[in-house]
């Protein structure tokens, strides 16, 4: 009797468990009957392109009223570990907005859906091969495709016709030109490039085709790993730009993409390599008086290339609902979506028909004919197919990289961290 | 040993009631009383064991596993091989040197510091209610916000540290937090910055305990601020510094969320203290048993090294008493 | 010598205030910046134009609000049962001793030094097993017994201070000890109480590593980690609204810890909020 009240603490904390232990984690209804809904989680950022992808799931809910779709907003920070816990805790939504070099390992691992059956022969012969291969995962087309990111170089008009440069044009412009600009335009307080390289391994990466570097062959859990003269050719020449002929503006290595488009708006820097995505931010925020063009896309010895990584929707395989949320995926990459989306994130569709589409729309206002012009470029990646590679950027090449950019280690150094890192994480 | 100034816990005031208690009901009094204490800490005991106990023990065993979070798990006891491949993993060991200079530095600035900011406010200067309320700041604040903060105060765009510095005619073009030579020192700030507080307020309620005759027997006697300083306040403080900088130094090793935020451990892993190393063990590379290995052995480590200094704490008191 | 000492003190006191309010008030700077002067170089402490449109923003975004809801439910929960759960065993804890009270107070001691991340990984999976990861009254229960040491430890010094005659008073005149203790005991621990209950309502409303592995899905984020989301990949980066949403989110702590200013001596606070 005594005791009654503390019981009856006791008790509740169990019930507390209990109550809990029952309802929890039960999101879904899933029951027969009711509408379904799928959970469809969005890393979009851009205002604009919150809003776009909020207008065609609008338009799939309105027209597919058993079939609701709701989207989760979530950011890019720690997605890959937040992907890995949703997962594992059986908490994954429906449709997953990512890219394709991340999603491979949960790919392998057998967390996402095959959809060569869902996708129809249309999309198929619409998106470009080396698109298409890069999320094709042991013969599964495990993804739709549908923002393709290339990095542009952006240039202040005014200081590259100040230092008597003439504004490339052409189709593409080569490595050996950026270089010659980003020497002249350096005078004084200004630097001829600022290049947001915090997170270099994307970078390197993604412009390693230009240099007939390839970093991996074969597949899955048998990629090897090479470093040599095509894969160091990129980081030899920023860190001669920067520490040779000091044209290179040295903040901007340490900081985002983002952060080094400061000092470009308030014209320290003549040249600014970027995401094409910027183009939207660079016609917001830059000053009124700052007139600044696209340049050709960049070419190595080995041509324009860029490695393709496109974001990409993917299903989760544990989804009660696959089918429909493929169908979805089908709507939402149709050409006028995907048009519209890339339009609004400044990046390029993964389908012809939306470039199409998007080219005959906006014609050559605020580069854009540049940017898309550099999507004929892109070629799968072979990193994209390399099972730990998520593992190694993270560990092993973005510090070794970082470490070389600050001269904290010399070329050798870099290529011996490279190879042993990932040799240390496959062994 | 965590509340120096707490009151007195326990033993002697509870005996004091005893005797009280009739004595005829004794014994059934006792197993009452017994079954009552257990049946009012059961509320207590029940979440600590199962979200507390068990996961130490479970993380523990997990140590000696090859398990990895992966869609069809198939782990197996794998004896002590976590431990001996740890042994050659240069980067955790780079980290933990690491994690050592952090926990370091920051415990000792921020004791200096506090120490410094506890004489001021025990000293009768005006402002004090001002500065109470701004010292409480960092140790109210977020983690994740004071994180958020400092990037701006360190942003090498616009950031106040860099326009500071500027105008003083020094280098104003340094990205402190990704600058191989600058992002330790810049997290070690932001430690201390948000440890101070707590220090600082621990460390005025054992200056106010000092009686006041002391000071003044000491002044009497001609000694100076420095002297007072060593002869009477200091030693009158060592207990409390003893436990609070123990604490402070395991807090600060075990230190997450403020280094997460801010660096994430970058650039070139300059800033990976061993929490974060062990947490993308686990949670980016899905090596949960490596991790759980990582786990016991940083607890070991760190539980060896303040044994070392207790004693060595304790040791310096005998000899004290002694002299 | 004296005259030289105050204006010495006041400028070390000058310096101090600086260092610790400062990047407060830069941030809340910042919140009323527009994107255009966060992205120039031109540093002034005043915006150019005030620009309070980041807090409409940071409150429309990606649903600060919600996971305000959510940090308030789970703070708000995990103080009552802290509360709850801990008045007893406080109880018990000063007023017992042998094993049950070393136990006790080893225990809270040791919760101190605990690494989390040894914790978190087979935390995790206990609590998928019941389904509680992803799991407001999951993150709930984790808060709640990791403020409980403190909470206990906190309590039971108040306990000590009330002396036993009154309790021996209310045995005489044949009350049961919970009557006791309802009527006499926890009445006079109102202080200790609401102390205790804000620490644990500011514990758990910043606390990130927890909500960090055990939340998953965004609509049932807590504050930090919606927060940390704002920040964005490749540095896409709203700092306006930022700005705006942190200083929103440190407003509850910093208003229950200026209410608490008084009653935080020494170590027995020791341990109230950590990273």
């Amino acid at each position: 009797m005594k005791t009654r009240g503390v019981s009856t603490a006791a008790c509740l904390t169990v019930t507390a468990l209990l109550v809990a232990s029952c309802s929890g984690g039960g999101g879904d209804e899933g029951g027969d009957g009711g509408p379904v809904t799928l959970k469809f989680q969005s890393l979009s950022d851009q205002p604009a392109a919150i809003e776009a992808t909020e207008k065609i799931v609008g338009e799939w809910n309105d027209a597919h009223p058993d079939v609701q779709v709701e989207i989760v907003p979530t950011g890019w920070d720690g997605v890959y570990d937040k992907l890995i816990t949703q997962f594992n805790g059986g908490a994954a939504p429906d449709v997953i907005h990512y890219e394709a070099a991340s999603i491979v390992p949960f790919a392998r691992d057998g967390y996402l859906a095959d959809l060569s059956e869902y996708m129809s022969d249309e999309r198929k012969q619409d998106i470009p091969e080396g698109v298409l291969d890069s999320v094709t995962v042991d013969d599964q087309i495990v993804a739709y495709p549908t923002e393709l990111q290339s990095y542009m170089v952006f240039a202040n008009k005014k200081l590259l016709t100040d230092a008597g440069v003439e504004i490339p044009t052409g189709d593409t412009m080569t490595w050996d030109q950026l270089r010659e600009i980003a020497k002249a335009t350096t005078k004084g307080k200004t630097y001829g490039l600022g290049w947001g390289l915090s997170s270099p391994t994307a970078a390197f990466m993604t412009l390693a085709p230009g240099f007939g570097g390839e970093y991996f062959s074969g597949t899955g859990q048998d990629a090897q790993i090479t470093v040599g003269d095509g894969e160091m050719a990129l980081p030899e020449l920023v860190d001669a730009m920067a520490y040779q002929d000091k044209s290179i503006l040295p903040v901007t290595l340490t900081q985002s993409g983002s952060e080094a488009i400061a000092s470009f708006y308030a014209g320290q820097t003549a040249m600014t390599v970027q995401g094409s995505y910027q183009a939207a931010n660079i016609a917001k925020d830059a000053p009124k008086d700052l007139e600044w063009v696209v340049l050709p896309p960049l070419a190595g010895p080995e041509g324009a290339g860029q490695a393709a990584n496109p974001q990409t929707l993917s299903v989760n395989i544990d989804s009660e609902h696959v089918e429909e949320s493929a169908e979805f995926i089908e709507f939402f990459t149709e050409a006028d979506n995907l048009a519209a989306l890339n339009e609004a994130d400044a990046l390029i569709p993964a389908t012809t028909s939306a470039q199409k589409v998007m080219a005959d729309k906006l014609g050559d206002e605020n580069g854009w004919s540049t940017i898309l012009a550099s999507g004929q470029h892109f070629v799968s990646a072979p990193y994209l197919f390399a099972d730990a590679y998520a593992q190694w950027k993270d560990t092993v090449a973005t510090p070794a990289y970082q470490r070389f950019l600050a001269q904290e280690t010399d070329a050798a150094g870099l290529q011996t961290q490279l190879t042993d890192g990932w040799d240390e994480i496959t062994q | 040993m965590s509340a120096p100034t707490a009151p007195a816990a326990g033993p002697t005031t509870s005996t004091a009631g005893r005797p009280a208690r009739p004595l005829r009901h004794r014994g059934g009094l006792e197993r009452g009383r017994r079954r009552e204490a257990a049946a009012l800490v059961m509320p207590s005991l029940l979440p600590i064991l199962v979200l507390s106990v068990a996961p130490l023990v479970m993380g523990i065993a997990l140590a000696f596993t090859d398990a990895r979070l992966v869609r069809h798990p198939d782990y197996q006891f794998v004896g002590v091989d976590n431990f001996v491949r740890l042994a050659d993993n240069s980067f955790f060991w780079d980290s933990f040197r690491i994690g050592m200079i952090w926990a370091v530095s920051v415990t000792v600035l921020q004791l200096v510091l506090a120490l410094g900011l506890a004489q001021l406010l025990n000293s009768g200067l005006r402002l004090q209610g001002l500065t109470r309320v701004l010292a409480l700041i960092p140790w109210a604040m977020p983690p994740v916000v004071v994180a958020i903060m400092w990037k701006m105060i360190y942003s090498p765009n616009a950031g106040p540290l860099n326009a500071f510095l500027g105008a003083l005619g020094l280098p104003d073009d340094i990205n402190w937090l990704a600058d191989f030579s600058t992002a330790l020192p810049a997290v070690i700030v932001v430690g201390v910055w948000v440890g101070m507080p707590q220090t600082t307020v621990t460390l005025l309620a054992g200056l106010q305990q000092i009686p006041g005759e002391l000071h003044e027997a000491a002044s009497m006697d001609g000694a100076n601020a420095w002297r007072r300083f060593t002869a009477v306040t200091w030693p009158s403080l060592r207990p409390i510094v003893a436990s609070i900088t123990s604490l402070n130094f395991i807090w600060n090793f075990n230190s997450f969320s403020l280094v997460y935020v801010l660096t994430e451990g970058g650039p070139g892993g300059r800033t990976m203290l061993p929490m974060l190393f062990t947490y993308l063990e686990a949670f980016k590379n899905r090596n949960i048993g490596y991790a759980a290995a990582m786990g016991v052995v940083l607890v070991v480590v760190v539980v060896l090294l303040l044994a070392v200094y207790l004693r060595s704490q304790f040791r310096d008191d005998r000899a004290v008493k002694k002299g | 010598m004296r005259v030289l000492v105050r204006p010495a003190q006041y400028v070390a006191l000058a310096g101090y205030i600086v260092f610790l309010g400062f990047p407060l008030l830069w941030l809340i700077s910042a919140s009323v910046k527009s994107s255009a002067e966060l992205n120039s170089l031109t540093v002034s402490l005043l915006p150019s134009q005030w620009h309070w449109d980041n807090y409409a923003q940071a409150l429309a975004r990606q649903g600060l609000m919600s996971s305000a809801a959510n940090s308030l439910v789970v703070a708000l929960a995990s103080t009552v049962l802290v509360i709850l759960i801990a008045m007893p065993a406080a109880y018990v804890l000063a007023r017992l001793k042998g094993a049950i009270r070393v136990a006790g107070v080893g225990w809270i001691l040791v919760s101190q030094v605990f690494p989390v991340i040894l914790i978190i990984l087979p935390l995790f999976l206990i609590l998928r097993t019941m389904n509680l990861t992803d799991s407001l009254v999951g993150l709930t229960l984790v808060h709640t017994t990791y403020t409980l040491p403190f909470a206990l430890w906190m309590l039971q010094g108040y306990v000590v201070g009330i002396p036993t005659e009154l309790e021996e008073a209310g045995s005489m005149d044949g009350a049961t000890r919970l009557t006791v203790l309802r009527r006499i005991v926890f009445p006079l621990l109102a202080p200790g109480i609401v102390a205790t209950a804000m620490f644990s309502f500011v514990s758990s409303w910043n606390e990130f590593f927890f909500a960090l592995v055990l939340l998953q899905s965004p609509e049932n984020y807590t504050l930090p980690i919606t927060l940390t989301s704002f920040i964005g990949g490749e540095g896409k980066v709203a700092l306006g609204p930022l700005a705006a949403g942190s200083f929103l989110a440190a407003i509850p702590s910093i208003v229950f810890f200026s209410i608490m200013q008084k009653k935080l001596t020494g170590g027995l606070m020791a341990g109230a909020v950590k990273g």
